[in-house]
């Protein structure tokens, strides 16, 4: 019997020695650090700032939707396209008649918080690693958080937004849409930081620098009617920032006009990368300008696209005689046509008038597929002549104007425009006009002309503008769903 | 001689002594082999006087009333009485191939069949002997209840995927499979050196917890017998291979017609203007399809010493593929070792090993696609240089011309094991399990054209290499004691631990600009150094598992049978916070022939009424609570391209593995002396915390940036509800012939009971701009084909008129197009109307199987079937000039000339909108196997000195009934986007000849 109680001892033993090497079993579960660098283990060394400052950037690609869709909305053009069916998105955004169900307006909120989480991602590690030269990463990634959420409260009012960092699962359900007011707050305080600590002269070409900075804090002023604080810091480009106007307004949208003299903030793009329909915002290159090509163009010059976003005859009878913007922004496709013999087909609401500025251009033999979608252009973000415009209004509308000033900014852009001297000398609201007139025709094509209109109460110009309504575009329903009673629709949606 | 009186006076003395006893001496032996059979019970009837044969299968009783009964009771064998009324008495023992004395595994130990209280089922040799798999896999298709077989191709070395009662995961539906204790995989294992093949389909399998819901699919192979001469077998066959099917395409003449009958209809000029001399043109099926070779050989040595067993064997299988052979093969060998050693009576040690390679060639997909949609006008060496047939389909013979893949492995699997028995009834067991397996793949992308700007065409070469080691261990340590208490109370206890560890290691790399622009310079170190595509990665895994055990089992007199058990499973791939919970089960019977109203019952030989109920997890969602780096990061800084990192899918921090509910009730019922079998059973499984990837959540997320992606959610519930029969029957049995039948059937109801938000999940593709075709939705089962309802054709403009508009789905309608249905009634027809028109997975599951045998000969046949699913026809390109399928000569032509085909033209038409037009009934009968075989007497053999030599011819998927036109009904049946039909490549029909040798 004892020999047994032995062995029941050594096999009890032998087993809960095999227990006990397992207790330690839960941490032995922890292998979460092996080879596999995740998000919260990131930010390490200034290569990760750089990196993750790279991914911040990316979605700036993505903004060609809300140029392209902006334009649409404006009273510049028609929508365009196949058919009255191509794009439903866009086709409803032209005839003001988008709803909550808009699967484009969808992709804009959902590309434009994309960009804000990547830029938020970076402020939320910001105090992780140091390194010499951090705060101009963490400035950069608040400019473009800036960038992002300017976007965002142009096309949508009051939107969520959180500070300290990226938005998380269940942050819809619980973070309401701050007031425009509060957004614009947190806009202005990320971009006098990204001035403070940014130079004219960036790092590299494409990143934004202390005068991007200063444009589009310039810009945020202007949208909120805050004028003297917009004219001092638009002054402050113009007297200090590296910019002048470019002689040669054509020169500006060919691609060696690229990241010119004139580009405050230019959005990069190359083709040496394809793309395709499934992932739009994924591409290298600017979908935009494939979308507004000649459709079924073969000839000099251009290629093809799907002839969206065409100028009504309305904003080519803006332009006055003698204006040389007018050929480079418009293209007349039946004069081009009977001078080059190019061909091209039709597409709805054709008007015989292409965006110039953005279509496609005959293409390098390297460039990738689908070529539709990977154009090169840059989208020349803030021009000089946009500062020199807002700074004119600035000063024209502030409590206290200086008509001189704003006279001699306009008329800088003027007499470029004219090759000569072609100086406006009213003063007053026929200034404001006369201002108003010229940021229309200088920067047609380029996507400004709504928030222009929406922004300066001169909505109802656009047909089928309802206010009260159409200033901004409707939260899209999923969202509405998702935040589960948290955030309610915009009015009249 | 003088032993021979002294033992006759010893008996005659003996007899005088006692006048009615004797003392009986024998041998046992197997019927089947004539080996000797030692350990066998040897009992008077009546009494509890008996005895065991010893090593050389004899025994010995002393003073046994003439008379008497003596009982032979071996485990595996039929038990044989015989009344005593000779001293020598020599038994011959029957294999039974249903015995209620068979030993089942059921993890983690074993059980007497008629013991246990789980839904189990079994494939034994005989089976996979008769079926000759090349992937053991296959081998359970149609043979056993509850279980379904799909091949996601017919290409050699494709897997084979296991279904246990149906789908119930949209991520993973394959069982845990456990070889010998190891956790390894079926079609890494010669089939010849299998066993059998026990597969757990209900909460029994809860003692594997996070990886028992799928079920657990237990194989064990074979091993030496103690004290038993080396047996040496030698198996071959060889195969002739061919396709089951061609399908019914226009051939050039029919092709041409009908394609400018399109054009007319559109107002187009003709594309053929001299149809008459074209005749049939080229057939790309033929040229696709070839007859392929397939050839086997296995060779084993098995036996035992006082002290040992082994099992040694190799075998190789070379299998050619029926579609473009030189392209499309495999190779495998395999050794297999496994040997047990006593080393003392208490302490027995085994090491289990199994080394394989295998090699394999393969293409995409696309050939068959391309070869039906190819067409038949062109030369077999002609390309379409002008894109006449669109840029999407080239000629398949250059495509194939164009295509090098390959991709080897070799593994090595095992185990070693240490079982202790310290005192009676007390085992512990403690074993490593491994395996390792290596495998690379290169595949060479040559520059190529087909036409201008066609989609294959290459203008750049390239090379893709893969490299990669998978390494698993696994050390288990249990402990089993079995008492019985009083005389009735039987109990047993299992305890045990495991830890699993699996580890990936892998690395991708490829190159460009490969010299020469050949094969044979297909190597990274000979590509372009310079190349800025050249790409290097590295893929990583490190899984572990921590888990403890236990297990209780009572039954009382071998009539009341309980069991309950609990595993606490820990795995890494979660959250800290998730990452541990508990599975249990509970199992009962009762074995009602055991009582006395029963237990002399003539019709009723065995009654067993069982239940069980419990939780198990699947082990899915790989650290989904992490957010790795593997986002799109790209932007353009001094005019180049630079890359970042960003986030790729959003983490979900509470992810976890689904949580199954298993309910099983069942019913064993013998009669006429256990001649036919019932086993019936039914089951009820609710499957929670599904995981859906891509789930829907607010942009405000970030998941559409570049490379990002929306989390992966527990976020669903389905249920499947189902019952199953298996019938076995021995129509006859003697000594020189038998003839045995079985039949089984499934039924499978599957359901999704919850989706959060109830949201729709989306996926499949079909043809080219259609909305996804397969959905997961509450009230319907998992992956259901979601489109447009057909109702004929539209005979008249008149029709087109009275009914609903159509011009909501695209493009305006004209008499000769389809009429879909306005199932919504909304007066209109539109994508609203879309709804449930079919399922992939089949509501039933059919399995029936004939042996018998006759003197020498032997002939065994196996038929599978599968009711109530439906195929997506998916292989048609819709373009105006591509070939079609026969059907379009049935195709309406005017008023009344068809309802079923639509009318052809070049106009835009609804015609190729997602509808049960492209949805086909795929249920089938398939006669997997007929075989023939003839066994050399053994009077023959022993001259030769062989003690079995046996022939035999079968034919592999002999033939199919089934309405569905496309290659292979079989096709899977798995979640969402399953059952859709791109030009499969089908299974091939086999021919074999084939030769058994024992010495």
């Amino acid at each position: 019997m004892k020999r047994y109680s032995q062995k029941i001892k050594l096999g009890f033993i032998f087993v809960a020695s095999m227990f006990l090497l397992n207790s330690c079993a839960d941490e032995y579960l922890d292998n979460s650090k092996i080879y596999a660098i995740d998000t919260e283990s990131f930010f390490n060394s200034e290569t990760d700032y750089y990196n993750a400052l790279v991914a911040a950037y990316d979605p700036l690609q993505s903004t060609f939707i809300n140029v392209l869709l902006g334009e649409i909305a404006s009273n510049n053009t028609l929508c365009g396209g196949e058919s009255a069916t191509d794009v439903p998105g866009y086709q409803q955004v032209d005839d003001m008649t988008h709803s909550p169900v808009n699967s484009q307006l969808q992709n804009l909120w959902s590309w434009m918080f994309g960009g804000v989480n990547r830029a938020a991602y970076i402020i939320e590690f910001q105090d992780k690693t140091d390194f010499v030269g951090k705060e101009v990463i963490i400035a950069e990634a608040r400019f473009l958080r800036a960038y992002y959420n300017f976007e965002l409260v142009k096309w949508f009012g009051d939107i969520p937004i959180k500070p300290e960092g990226r938005f998380v699962f269940g942050d819809e359900k619980s973070i309401p849409r701050s007031p425009k007011a509060e957004v614009y707050a947190l806009i202005e305080e990320d971009l006098k930081y990204a001035v403070a600590n940014l130079t004219y002269v960036a790092p590299q070409v494409g990143r934004a620098t202390k005068g991007s900075a200063e444009a589009l804090l310039g810009k945020v002023y202007l949208f909120q009617n805050k004028f003297q604080e917009a004219s001092t810091v638009l002054k402050n480009v113009i007297d200090f920032g590296p910019y002048d106007l470019v002689t040669d307004y054509n020169s500006i949208f060919e691609d060696a006009g690229e990241n010119g003299v004139e580009s405050v903030f230019e959005v990069q793009y190359t083709d040496i990368q394809g793309a395709g329909f499934g992932c739009l915002q994924c591409s290298e290159g600017n979908v935009a300008v494939g979308f507004q090509g000649v459709r079924g163009y073969d000839g000099d010059l251009f290629t093809s696209g799907f002839s969206f976003n065409v100028p009504t005859q309305e904003v080519v009878d803006e332009f006055e005689a003698g204006d040389n913007r007018k050929d480079v922004a418009i293209l007349d496709i039946d004069a081009w046509s009977a001078s080059t013999g190019a061909s091209f087909t039709t597409g709805y609401e054709h008007t015989g008038f292409f965006n110039r500025k953005y279509i496609p251009r005959k293409r390098s033999t390297e460039a990738a597929g689908d070529l539709n979608l990977t154009n090169p252009n840059n989208y020349r973000a803030i021009r000089f002549a946009d500062v020199l415009l807002m700074a004119a209004e600035a000063f024209n509308r502030r409590s206290n104007p200086d008509d001189g000033l704003a006279k001699v900014y306009l008329n800088r852009v003027r007499a470029r425009a004219f090759g000569v001297a072609n100086d406006v000398t009213s003063s007053g609201s026929n200034l404001t006009s006369a201002i108003y007139h010229e940021r229309r025709v200088e920067l047609v094509g380029e996507g400004h002309q709504f928030f222009d209109l929406v922004r300066t109460d001169r909505g109802a110009q656009i047909t089928g503008f309802t206010s009260g309504k159409n200033e901004v575009f409707p939260v899209p329903l999923e969202e509405i769903q998702f935040s589960q009673g948290n955030w309610s629709q915009n009015s009249n949606y | 001689m003088r032993k021979k009186i002294t033992l006759l006076l010893f008996m005659f003395i003996s007899f005088c002594l006692t006048a009615q006893t004797l003392n009986v001496k024998g041998v046992v032996k197997d019927a089947t082999t004539g080996d000797t059979l030692p350990g066998v019970s040897v009992v008077i009837k009546g009494t509890t006087i008996g005895s065991e044969t010893d090593f050389d299968g004899v025994y010995n009783l002393s003073n046994v009333k003439k008379g008497s009964v003596l009982v032979f009771n071996y485990l595996g064998m039929n038990p044989k009485e015989v009344v005593v009324n000779s001293a020598e008495i020599n038994v011959s023992l029957e294999e039974s191939a249903e015995s209620l004395d068979e030993i089942v595994v059921v993890g983690y130990g074993k059980q007497k069949r008629k013991d246990v209280t789980g839904s189990v089922s079994l494939v034994g040799e005989k089976t996979l002997e008769a079926l000759k798999p090349i992937d053991a896999t296959t081998a359970l298709q149609g043979t056993t209840s509850g279980v379904a077989v799909n091949l996601s191709s017919g290409a050699p070395g494709a897997k084979a995927n296991i279904l246990i009662r149906g789908v119930s995961s949209n991520t993973n539906n394959q069982p845990l499979t456990i070889v010998d204790g190891y956790e390894g995989d079926l079609n890494s294992i010669n089939p010849n050196d299998i066993e059998s093949i026990t597969v757990l389909k209900d909460a029994q399998a809860a003692i594997y917890g996070i990886k028992g819901a799928n079920g657990v699919v237990l194989v064990t192979t074979k091993i030496g017998k103690k004290n038993k001469a080396p047996t040496v077998k030698y198996d071959t066959y060889a195969a002739i291979q061919q396709t089951t099917r061609k399908l019914d395409y226009l051939n050039a003449t029919e092709y041409a017609l009908v394609l400018n009958e399109a054009y007319s209809a559109s107002g187009q000029s003709l594309p053929f203007t001299n149809v008459n001399s074209l005749g049939r043109g080229t057939d790309w099926q033929d040229e696709l399809f070839n007859d392929a070779f397939l050839i086997n050989h296995n060779i084993s040595l098995s036996g035992g010493g006082e002290n040992v067993r082994y099992f040694i064997s190799a075998s190789r299988t070379e299998q050619d593929g029926i579609i473009a052979k030189e392209k499309s093969n495999f190779i495998r060998n395999n050794i297999k070792m496994n040997l047990g050693v006593d080393i003392s009576d208490k302490l027995n040690f085994s090491v289990i090993a199994n080394y394989y390679t295998s090699a394999s060639q393969s293409f995409t997909g696309s050939l068959l696609f391309n070869g039906l949609n190819y067409a038949p006008t062109f030369g077999v060496d002609e390309e379409d240089a002008t894109n006449f047939l669109g840029i999407e389909v080239v000629n398949p013979l250059s495509l194939l011309k164009n295509t090098f893949g390959e991709n080897n492995g070799n593994g090595l699997e095992g185990n070693f094991k240490l079982s202790y028995k310290p005192i009676d009834g007390l085992t512990v067991t403690s074993r490593l399990g491994y395996k390792i397996y290596n495998e690379k793949q290169r595949s060479f992308t040559p520059i190529q054209s087909y036409g201008n700007s066609k989609v294959y065409n290459q203008t750049q070469s390239s090379v893709y290499q893969f490299k990669a080691t998978s390494t698993r261990v696994n050390w288990e340590t249990f402990a089993t004691y079995e008492k019985t208490f009083g005389e009735d109370h039987n109990t047993a206890f299992t305890l045990g631990t495991s830890v699993q560890n699996d580890l990936f290691d892998g690395i991708y790399t490829t190159g460009f600009d490969v010299p020469n622009n050949s094969y044979e310079f297909a190597d990274i170190s000979l590509t372009n150094s310079q190349s800025l595509q050249r790409s290097l990665n590295t893929g990583n895994g490190d899984v572990r598992l921590t888990s403890y055990f236990g297990r209780a089992q009572y039954d009382y007199k071998g009539k009341y049978l309980f069991s309950g058990l609990l595993r606490r499973d820990g795995a890494s791939v979660f959250a800290a916070d998730q990452r541990i919970d508990n599975f249990w089960s509970v199992t009962t019977g009762w074995k009602a022939s055991e009582e006395d109203f029963l237990k002399d019952n003539e019709t009723i030989s065995f009654l067993k009424l069982r239940a069980s109920y419990g939780t198990l997890g699947n082990l899915v969602g790989d650290n989904l609570y992490r957010s790795l780096l593997n986002g799109e990061a790209e932007y353009v800084f001094d005019g180049a391209l630079v890359s970042g990192e960003a986030q790729g899918r959003l983490s979900n921090a509470i992810a976890t593995w689904e949580t199954a509910e298993k309910l099983d009730i069942g019913l064993d019922i013998n009669f006429l002396d256990d001649k036919i079998t019932v086993v019936a059973d039914y089951f009820e499984e609710t499957r929670k915390d599904l995981l859906i990837q891509d789930f829907p959540v607010s942009g405000l997320l970030g998941i559409a940036s570049p490379g990002s992606s929306s989390p992966t959610v527990n976020a669903g519930t389905s249920k499947n509800t189902g019952a199953e029969l298996a019938i076995g029957y021995t129509a006859y049995e003697s000594d020189n012939a038998s003839l045995n039948l079985s039949y089984n059937v499934t039924y499978v109801k599957n359901n999704v009971t919850e989706v959060l938000d109830d949201a729709i999940v989306r996926g499949g593709g079909f043809a080219i701009g259609n909305l996804p075709p397969s959905r997961m939705e509450v009230g319907q089962p998992i992956g259901y084909f979601y489109g447009l309802q057909t109702d004929g054709i539209f005979q008249t403009q008149a029709e087109v008129d009275a009914h609903p508009s159509q011009t909501g789905l695209g493009a305006s309608t004209s008499p000769g197009d389809i009429r879909y249905k306005d199932v919504n009634g909304d007066g209109v027809v539109d994508f609203d109307d879309r709804t449930n028109i079919g399922k992939p997975q089949a509501d039933f599951y059919m399995g029936f199987n004939i042996s018998a045998k006759y003197k020498n000969w032997d002939f065994s046949t196996y038929l599978y079937s599968e009711l109530g699913k439906e195929i997506v026809r998916n292989y048609e390109r819709f373009l105006p000039n591509v070939n079609k399928p026969a059907y379009y000569l049935d195709r309406w032509t005017g008023a009344g000339t068809s309802n079923s085909v639509p009318r052809l033209t070049n106009d835009a038409t609804n015609n190729k909108l997602f509808s049960d037009f492209f949805v086909e009934d795929g249920s089938f009968l398939r006669m997997q196997n007929v075989q023939v075989g003839y066994n050399f007497s053994s009077d023959v053999l022993e001259k030769v000195g062989l003690s079995k030599l046996r022939l035999y011819t079968t034919v592999n998927n002999v033939f199919t009934l089934t309405e569905y036109s496309g290659y292979d009904p079989t096709i899977n049946g798995g979640a969402i986007g399953a059952g859709i039909d791109s030009g499969n490549y089908p299974s091939a029909r086999q021919f074999i000849l084939g030769l058994n040798v024992e010495f």
